[in-house]
């Protein structure tokens, strides 16, 4: 795709979702990764960061016979497979060939077109009061929606059309389901400057859309987990607002994803207790002495799927048993002591 | 010969089947060159004809002008060109792709699309 200003390149290595700029910098990319987690209990208990088990697959959207859903073709994207009440999160990593600093990114995230940071509606551009982005590498992962300082509902698949997802608790009309990534670069110019030894005074602070009837997968909230979101420390003007690259991302129920692919869909992880239980690990995340930015108004009101009272049909919502005092492991950006050898 | 007369006329015919404007006289006329050339094209009594007149013919037929090209054992001058920019990088690269499966291939060259929404 070309568009503002250069040639961008959006691909599909293996399960990761890669975008680069390569007129920008060698080092203008960042990895995508759609990662496969336990689902956390919605009991009332915020948890620390659950494990990665794993990328869901990703294929090109416009590689199967969607049936009588062929228009979704139309949104263009990849396409990945959920269970019901599987649980997600994101990984972003920097794409970096020259060993100089990792190159920034602003990226944008929605389920359903809602903003998952700060819970407006999908709007084509940056937003930063309120802050409608996360920032790469700063930001190395998204675990779910931003509802307070510090706390996420995690992403978890829910049926659409049941009212259990956050597109239809926040707006009305025709559901879109999936999720959105787009993607801004940093100017070449202010990169530049962050690969000098001393920074300089410009760092000092920091739509036209299809609604088409959707999948009958979208995303809804979980249970609640420790999830810092970082307040971008640049300066707006620092973000090319001219080039971007944006994704949809279908989302197929199970037996979509046989019927379109051939292929199985990797079963559900194990439940959060049995993991615990069998003394694997939960994480912590250190991000040094970042500014957070506050949990969206709009998210701190949402619903858990635990919480909504389908439209027909039972909940489907199951908690697991309470996890029994988990292992914690620090993750981030902490000291290394060299030692002596 | 290498086929591509015999492809040709194949996809020709077909067409011909549901419109007269893929008779040989019609199709030759369309690609501004003489009937009976076109006619010795898809007999394969002589070579195929230049880059320019089997571009014109894929537009015609609806053909890929990368495939009609290599089968008249041609490569197109923008790629000729892209491969002369730099001759090393992509002979190399082209030789690591000879050997490698489909989807190997589509790895390196293939874009996530973007649509509406």
């Amino acid at each position: 795709m070309v568009n503002g200003k250069g040639k961008v390149m959006i691909y599909l290595d293996d399960d990761s979702l890669e975008i680069r700029f390569p007129e920008l910098h060698q080092n203008a990319g960042v990895r995508i990764n759609f990662k496969r987690t336990l689902r956390l209990p919605d009991n009332g208990e915020t948890y620390h960061l659950p494990p990665a088990l794993g990328n869901f697959p990703l294929r090109h959207i416009e590689d199967f016979d969607l049936g009588e859903n062929e228009h979704l073709k139309k949104r263009g994207g990849i396409i990945l497979p959920m269970f019901q009440a599987d649980a997600l999160w994101l990984d972003f990593e920097s794409i970096n060939e020259t060993g100089e600093e990792d190159y920034p990114f602003a990226v944008k995230i929605g389920t359903g077109k809602i903003c998952a940071v700060s819970g407006d509606d999908w709007i084509t551009g940056l937003n930063r009061d309120p802050q409608d982005y996360v920032v790469v590498p700063d930001q190395p992962w998204i675990d779910g929606y931003n509802v307070a300082e510090d706390i996420v509902k995690q992403f978890v698949a829910a049926p659409l059309g049941q009212g259990y997802t956050v597109e239809e608790q926040l707006k009305s009309g025709t559901t879109t389901g999936g999720i959105q990534i787009q993607v801004f670069p940093m100017k070449r110019e202010f990169y530049d400057k962050l690969n000098k030894p001393i920074l300089v005074d410009c760092f000092s602070v920091a739509d036209n859309s299809l609604s088409v009837t959707s999948f009958d997968m979208g995303i809804a909230a979980g249970g609640s987990m420790h999830q810092e979101i970082y307040k971008d420390p640049y300066s707006f003007n620092a973000w090319d607002l001219r080039q971007t690259e944006r994704c949809f991302v279908t989302i197929a129920n199970a037996g979509q994803w046989i019927d379109y692919t051939g292929e199985e869909p990797p079963l559900s992880p194990i439940g959060a207790h049995e993991y615990t239980s069998a003394g694997l690990p939960w994480f912590k995340y250190y991000g040094g002495d970042q500014e957070t930015i506050d949990g969206a108004k709009k998210l701190g009101k949402i619903k858990t799927i635990k919480e909504i009272k389908p439209k027909s049909g039972a909940n489907f919502w199951t908690d697991s048993s309470p996890v029994p005092n988990p292992k914690v492991v620090q993750l981030g950006r902490r000291e290394v002591n060299i030692g002596e050898w | 010969m290498n086929g591509f007369g015999k492809h040709i006329r194949s996809l020709r015919e077909d067409l011909s089947k549901d419109s007269k404007e893929f008779s040989v006289r019609r199709v030759a006329i369309r690609i501004k060159v003489e009937p009976a050339f076109l006619s010795k094209v898809e007999r394969e009594v002589v070579p195929p004809p230049s880059e320019g007149k089997i571009i014109a013919l894929a537009e015609v037929l609806g053909a890929d002008q990368d495939v009609l090209l290599a089968m008249a054992g041609k490569v197109s001058s923008d790629l000729l060109k892209v491969i002369k920019d730099r001759p090393v990088l992509f002979a190399e690269l082209i030789r690591k792709l000879k050997a490698e499966p489909d989807h190997a291939v589509l790895r390196v060259v293939r874009e996530v699309k973007d649509g509406e929404w």
